[in-house]
């Protein structure tokens, strides 16, 4: 530490310090990159909605496939975000998480009976592709990657949470009310994959 | 019945290993500013020091602003404190004040000015902030939100107070003792805390820090006698231990109040809300564990052995590591 | 361990995940300025009478269907009506949607006021035919500047809202009075969707 901290010759210095404005999709909390990737889980729509589709639709068909996708997505995601991180650009356009919006979701309001290879595959592809674009965009604005850690451990307790969830569920009109939120994330996708789609008038 | 729950925390517990390495305990800075005539303030900085990590911040005055005093420097255990005074042409109101450094940290620094007129405005800047623009009155919900703020942080990046709920958790054999296991914790830290903020008691922060590794330590073989299907005095009435440890962690949560040198006037406010927040945090994190347990018995898996044990050891070798670097740290300071 | 129980509700998953709403908008200002997007598209449907009456009418007639038509209708809409918002976010010509919005109106409220009883997917396809007009009316209208993706969040879950309260609303239905308010209420919307339709071609 300096003899004289509050010398006004720091003042040109400290103003180029300041962060630049943080990558549009990632959060900053100020608690360190764990917890940046735990909020950004919670407040980026684009990667929360398609895994809480993955465990209503995993919950849907049994404790199965809920402890598959559980332990897949995860794994899924850390190994596509190291990849992602790895390579620093996604080389993708961000609408392409509209499949998982419209799949995840479309197959929740169907209530579909997935085989054990089925559910595994979807956790798999969500969890690579997901975690790609999240390594991607860590890297692209110089961030590190434990970011990658909070958002995969976000991921797993919120499947691990909802599928038991639903799971649990007896009564079956619980089972419409997860079908229609299944239908909202696949409308969601829909608009979403329009908006990318759309060419400027 | 409980060992489920250890079954359960592996992959919480992989990230508190991940976060391990650089925890340390989040000691927010001060600055308060108090005009005492016309364009000049008198100043009071204070920076956290002499922790685990070195934290190198401090404030960048606008243009204008010059001292007319040199400052005057003095070291406190866990704080820098400096004393000067602040002559700004045409009053600081509508200027901006930068914490250089800060967004290297995580830390907080709460900024303070107290007008002639009487107005009061106070600041929170965070590392993703680190300027503010002075001027108006902060309102008493801003400060409630910053305290409590400050609170639920304080708690979330302690690792070790969580470790420590968390090896209460795996002894705790049934729901009732559940509740009077923190129940006791929180009542017995919230008499330290406040003992410490209102300045009736206070402890060193080095020995201080080792003494909760130590309470984490001590968690670690109890965890292993309930595997064993053994007893002991904490497995039978762990609410006690709890009491008596969290006396102690009490006193690490008041590290987060005290290095700030509040005023008197803002101590009952800040305290109360600090408490309520890391009493949220506590909750949030028991709840938490408690709903992973039951998910993971819904979803019916079965834990390899080794990850079924893996929560108990992670608590006993990190408590061990703790204290083994705490006490190293404490000789030598000593020295 | 016990396995041998059905597991009880998980309180403290409910308690847990309400405590982190809670403490997520401490953590949120970064994004508040993207966060207006998701107000603005969960205010617009509301704010549209001929919307309103129609999304609520659709849950008023699931409600007199009851089972299957009662739980088919709230999953299959949104998807039919994204489509629309789809639609027309493509630029695909769609004419004629103010008049096709009136119409369904007043349709629906007809169908309600009659308590008409067709063949389920005679009763989809007519819900999905007007949804799309719809989607396509109000999905796109997006203010400059906004999240797209928090628009359609919000745009989703009031139209989702609007069509839950019309089964809520509906459920009154086990009453022989709440019958005939229902068959009222169909018919104040069919009058209603004429003076749209009015307004549509005048």
């Amino acid at each position: 530490m300096t003899r004289r901290p509050l010398s006004l010759l720091g003042a040109v210095a400290a103003l180029t310090l300041l962060p630049t404005p943080a990558h549009a999709h990632l959060v900053t909390t100020g608690l360190g990159p764990l917890y940046d990737g735990i909020s950004h889980l919670f407040l980026s729509f684009e990667d929360l909605l398609p895994v809480l589709a993955l465990a209503l639709l995993a919950g849907l068909n049994g404790p199965k496939a809920g402890r598959l996708a559980l332990f897949i997505a995860p794994a899924a995601w850390l190994l596509g975000g190291l990849a992602g991180f790895a390579s620093g650009s996604p080389l993708l356009p961000g609408t392409v998480t509209a499949a998982s919006f419209l799949v995840l979701g479309g197959l929740t309001a169907a209530d579909w009976r997935l085989p054990s290879s089925g559910v595994s595959a979807l956790a798999a592809a969500l969890g690579l592709l997901h975690g790609w674009l999240n390594g991607a965009s860590i890297a692209e604005a110089g961030r590190e990657a434990l970011g990658l850690v909070g958002i995969v451990g976000a991921a797993f307790v919120l499947v691990a949470l909802l599928a038991a969830f639903v799971v649990w569920l007896r009564p079956p009109w619980t089972r419409i009310a997860v079908r229609v939120a299944g239908s909202w994330i696949a409308a969601i996708g829909l608009l979403l994959l329009g908006w990318g789609l759309r060419t400027p008038p | 019945m409980r060992r489920t729950l250890g079954v359960v925390l592996t992959a919480a517990l992989s990230v508190v290993l991940a976060r391990a390495s650089y925890a340390h305990e989040v000691r927010p800075g001060f600055l308060e500013l108090r005009e005492t005539s016309p364009d000049t303030y008198s100043v009071l900085w204070k920076h956290p020091a002499g922790g685990e990590v070195q934290i190198s911040i401090a404030p960048v005055f606008p243009e204008g602003c010059s001292f007319r005093t040199p400052d005057r420097q003095q070291m406190t255990p866990g704080a820098v404190i400096v004393r000067g005074t602040l002559r700004c042409e045409g009053g600081i109101g509508g200027k901006t004040i930068t914490i250089a450094g800060l967004e290297a940290t995580i830390t907080d620094v709460l900024i303070r000015l107290h007008n002639a007129d009487g107005r009061l405005e106070s600041h929170l800047v965070r590392p993703t902030a680190p300027s503010v623009t002075l001027g108006g009155t902060t309102t008493t919900g801003q400060r409630v939100l910053a305290y409590l703020q400050l609170g639920v942080q304080h708690i979330l990046l302690g690792v070790d107070h969580l470790l420590f709920v968390l090896g209460l958790l795996l002894i705790v054999q049934d729901r009732w003792m559940l509740l009077k296991t923190i129940t006791s914790f929180t009542v017995a830290h919230s008499i330290t805390l406040a003992v410490a903020t209102l300045g009736y008691a206070s402890a060193p922060l080095p020995p201080l820090n080792a003494a909760i590794a130590l309470s984490i330590l001590f968690l670690g073989p109890e965890i292993v006698r309930v595997w064993r299907g053994e007893t002991s005095f904490t497995i039978r009435h762990p609410w006690v231990v709890a009491f008596a440890f969290g006396l102690l962690h009490g006193f690490g949560f008041a590290s987060g109040l005290t290095n700030m040198g509040l005023p008197p006037a803002e101590i009952p406010l800040a305290l109360l809300l600090f408490n309520v927040g890391v009493e949220i945090g506590q909750l949030f994190f028991v709840l938490l564990i408690l709903a992973l347990e039951r998910a993971f018995r819904v979803l019916e898996i079965q834990w390899p052995r080794a990850i079924e044990l893996f929560p108990g050891y992670a608590v006993g070798s990190l408590g061990a590591y703790w204290t083994i670097q705490r006490t190293l740290m404490l000789v030598g300071g000593l020295r | 361990m016990t396995r041998d129980r059905t597991p009880r509700p998980p309180a403290e998953a409910v308690l847990a995940l309400l405590l982190l709403l809670a403490a997520v908008p401490v953590s949120a200002h970064q994004q508040t300025g993207q966060a207006a997007g998701f107000l603005t598209g969960l205010k617009h449907p509301v704010s549209g009478l001929d919307h309103v009456l129609a999304m609520i009418s659709v849950g008023l007639w699931g409600a007199q269907l009851g089972a299957p038509a009662l739980w088919l209708l709230p999953v299959v809409f949104p998807m039919v009506m994204a489509f629309g918002g789809f639609l027309g976010l493509l630029g695909v010509p769609l004419p004629g949607t103010e008049i096709g919005i009136a119409i369904s109106a007043i349709l629906l409220g007809l169908v309600v006021a009659f308590e008409a009883r067709p063949p389920l997917w005679v009763a989809a396809a007519l819900v999905g035919f007007f949804g799309v007009f719809h989607g396509y009316a109000h999905g796109t209208e997006l203010p400059a500047g906004e999240n797209a993706l928090l628009y359609s969040v919000g745009f989703v879950i009031a139209t989702g809202c609007l069509h839950l309260t019309g089964i809520a609303i509906g459920l009154i239905h086990r009453w022989p009075v709440g019958r005939i308010a229902l068959r009222t209420a169909g018919a104040v919307v069919a009058l209603a969707g004429v003076s749209f339709l009015w307004g549509a071609v005048s």
